[in-house]
């Protein structure tokens, strides 16, 4: 595992600084972090099987919704506590994201996007004729048991949660394993000549970001107290996770949590000039023109300022 | 001096001159400033673009500036008014309270929220505890949750009257007019898959059948992002039902103006929240005629008090686009952001929860026609029991749906539209300016 000391400092720094801002900001800018956050946790999960392995999936929704139905159902019908909701909506994505899309992976290019894309809507309609007495139908369910209160409460939270995520799956990337999910996404049939199965990768790089995607979402509807279907299968919610992971820098694990405080804090800061359905045309213009700019993302922008300002002195 | 060749500021990639950054960023100070200046903050959550939720808005913002023209409230502090969009959608809803709360540190809240939208955004409420008023939202849940969780609930009321006493109003009309002039006895209905659809089509299932003699044939529930009704409307004449009874928040026009195009040949009645509007017939392309729907008061063709007619015309007089003409919940807005600041004098501001909640019970305005009571802005008391549904109505506007509704202004009215584009009142009697009339097509 390639990681230096330097590296954990970094993260360790990185850590200590969002741990201390509540101190340093308004609770309105911890209610923004707390979504971005979420977000970020989103945008991992999309790198970890699309920014990595090049099968550009839009069915993140579909595996987000899972979990947080799961444990919206659990919690408000049947009475069962987070503690063995959340785990349980991070198995059952798995497990059902596995059977559904697993399937997909034998297909390639955009027709795996299609099927994905496909899955997204079909869970909108199925959420309307599947027992709509327990998943609330079109309308949803509100009324969830939350898991904190007050927004110092749900930023730690989501916080923590979002760092260990990052840091687990940015260590998972440093490895041998992570090197060959990489590898499929240039040259799947290289991957395969030098005795590895990209089959066997992808199905691993599949559960991973389906276990991100559960446990994102399961949390993400406990923060909000309710869950409608309208916001989670919506080719709006979809793009703006696709937004955050290629606008921070796919393929990267601190891109997709870069891209993601950039598009929640541009949509809320164009709150009080835009107050209406225009600041989601100057977000998406803005994410756009940042995309043209520089496809490499965020991160990458960063990397070019650090360049011209201390030389390339990257090391490790 | 500046030289034309001056390296300006580059931001996102875009090069300005140093005096237009400047400049820019001396507004943004500035706006923020006109922000940290404002004594009372009046917060509107709702959708910045339906009509619902641009009526709620302007009710608001025509009572604040009327407000602040007679010298401010509590103590001559000014008010101003901060919007927060929802798009109808839950998750922004929750987001856009946050906002309000977290961000503008608003001191009350006036909602033009669809239901949905307000039960996502209630825990909120129920956390910062803010003073909230919503204008539209009429579903009972919200009420029974002031019932079981007073205390929690306090800073919330509901100045529409919530959807079991539009229903039972309506059962009325259903026994009057639908059962009683024109001897239908089964009923199809047609309902979005919301949470105000549930509401209704339970109150109407549970009573319309038993009271009013109609059997409900088969209840159709369909998705608000629908575009092609045909195969709904199929299904309902398959019924075998004599009318279609049709609850609609969301998009009605489309459901509506389908109706008329296909020549629907049966009768199509209930609950259509475009129709309530003055727009409706320039939405549906005047194919709107002939539909009728229950409404709460005031609506399209509904005789005005003086007071109301004059809110109407300075709302007339400001505002060029749609709404042409308030739906009910502006009225609410209008009148109910003067009740809470009226309340917040009382109670010496909106800090403690519990003496603006005494106070905004407290509030009452009967507003007179023709030296008659017409429509009255008051709350049930806690203990108060409606005497016809038997039940409390805590933090819910008065209504009286027993004639000769002399007690407070009815829960709502039926109006009818007319084929050549023209309105009327059609129940209850005391009200109508019209006569109930089926599309020329139905036999």
């Amino acid at each position: 595992m390639d990681i230096g000391r330097h590296h954990l400092a970094l993260w360790a720094i990185a850590a200590a600084g969002l741990f201390v801002l509540p101190s340093l900001v308004g609770s309105g800018i911890l209610r923004t972090l707390i979504l971005a956050n979420y977000l970020a946790i989103f945008a991992i999960s999309w790198d970890v099987l699309s920014g990595r392995t090049g099968y550009i999936s839009f069915g993140q929704p579909f595996l987000i919704g899972i979990g947080a139905y799961t444990t919206a159902i659990l919690t408000k019908r049947f009475d069962v506590p987070m503690e063995i909701s959340i785990p349980a909506a991070v198995l059952v994505t798995m497990v059902g994201g596995l059977i559904v899309l697993l399937p997909a992976l034998r297909l390639r290019g955009s027709y795996f996007a299609l099927v994905t894309l496909a899955l997204m809507e079909l869970c909108y309609q199925l959420v309307q004729v599947i027992r709509p007495d327990i998943t609330g139908g079109t309308r949803g369910m509100s009324g969830l048991p939350t898991l904190t209160r007050g927004a110092s409460n749900g930023y730690y939270l989501s916080t923590g949660l979002m760092l260990t995520i990052a840091l687990t799956a940015w260590m998972l990337m440093r490895t041998r394993l992570g090197l060959a999910l990489s590898a499929i996404g240039m040259d799947e049939g290289a991957v395969q000549g030098a005795g590895l199965s990209p089959t066997r990768l992808k199905s691993f790089a599949f559960l991973a970001s389906a276990f991100i995607a559960g446990l994102g979402g399961a949390f993400y509807t406990h923060y909000l107290g309710s869950i409608a279907p309208r916001a989670l299968f919506d080719i709006t919610f979809l793009f703006t996770i696709l937004a955050a992971a290629l606008i921070g820098g796919s393929g990267t694990v601190i891109g997709p949590i870069l891209g993601a405080f950039f598009l929640t804090f541009l949509l809320e800061w164009l709150r009080p000039l835009l107050p209406g359905a225009e600041r989601y045309f100057v977000y998406g213009l803005v994410a756009l023109l940042l995309y043209m700019y520089q496809p490499a993302g965020i991160l990458a922008i960063i990397e070019r300022v650090r360049v011209r300002l201390f030389g390339d002195s990257r090391s490790g | 001096m500046k030289s034309a060749t001056s390296p300006g500021i580059r931001f996102l990639g875009i090069r300005f001159s140093g005096t237009r950054f400047f400049t820019a960023a001396l507004l943004a100070a500035a706006f923020t400033a006109h922000q940290a200046a404002a004594d009372i903050k009046v917060g509107f959550i709702g959708s910045l673009s339906s009509d619902t939720g641009r009526s709620t808005l302007r009710g608001a913002e025509i009572a604040v500036d009327e407000l602040n023209a007679s010298g401010g409230v509590l103590g001559g502090q000014k008010i101003v008014l901060i919007p927060a969009d929802t798009g109808e959608d839950v998750t922004e809803g929750i987001k856009a309270y946050e906002y309000l709360a977290e961000s503008e540190e608003v001191d009350f809240i006036v909602s033009g929220s669809i239901d949905d939208v307000s039960l996502g955004w209630i825990p909120r409420m129920r956390e910062y505890r803010i003073p909230t008023l919503d204008t539209w939202t009429s579903y009972i849940g919200i009420i029974d949750m002031v019932i079981e969780d007073p205390e929690a609930m306090m800073p919330y009321f509901m100045n529409i009257a919530s959807d079991e006493a539009l229903a039972t109003l309506y059962i009325d009309f259903g026994k009057d007019v639908l059962k009683g002039q024109m001897g239908w006895n089964s009923v199809v209905i047609l309902a979005e898959d919301t949470a105000f659809g549930g509401a209704i089509t339970g109150l109407v299932t549970d009573a319309l059948a038993p009271e009013a003699g109609i059997e409900v044939k088969e209840i159709i529930k369909y998705d608000i992002a629908t575009v092609d009704f045909a195969p709904i409307f199929s299904k309902a004449q398959n019924s075998g039902a004599d009318f279609i009874y049709l609850v609609s928040s969301v998009n009605s026009q489309v459901v509506s103006s389908q109706y008329v195009k296909l020549q629907v040949p049966m009768a199509m009645t209930g609950v259509n929240v475009s129709a309530m509007g003055a727009d409706y017939w320039e939405d549906t392309g005047g194919a709107g005629g002939g539909m009728s729907t229950l409404s709460p008061v005031p609506s399209v063709g509904f005789k005005l008090d003086p007071v109301s007619q004059a809110f109407v015309d300075t709302y007339r007089a400001r505002y060029k686009d749609r709404p042409v003409m308030p739906h009910f919940n502006g009225f609410n807005a209008y009148h109910g952001v003067k009740q809470a600041m009226a309340a917040a004098e009382a109670a010496g501001g909106f800090d403690d929860v519990d003496a603006w909640a005494s106070n905004m019970k407290q509030q009452d305005l009967v507003l007179e026609l023709d030296g008659q009571l017409w429509l009255r802005y008051g709350f049930w008391g806690d203990d108060e029991v409606e005497p016809r549904t038997g039940r409390k109505y805590p933090h819910n506007i008065r209504f009286d749906i027993t004639e000769p509704y002399d007690e407070a202004s009815p829960s709502m009215v039926v109006i009818q539209w007319y084929e050549d584009g023209t309105t009327a009142v059609i129940y209850p009697k005391k009200y109508a300016t019209g006569e109930f009339a089926l599309p020329s097509w139905v036999k």
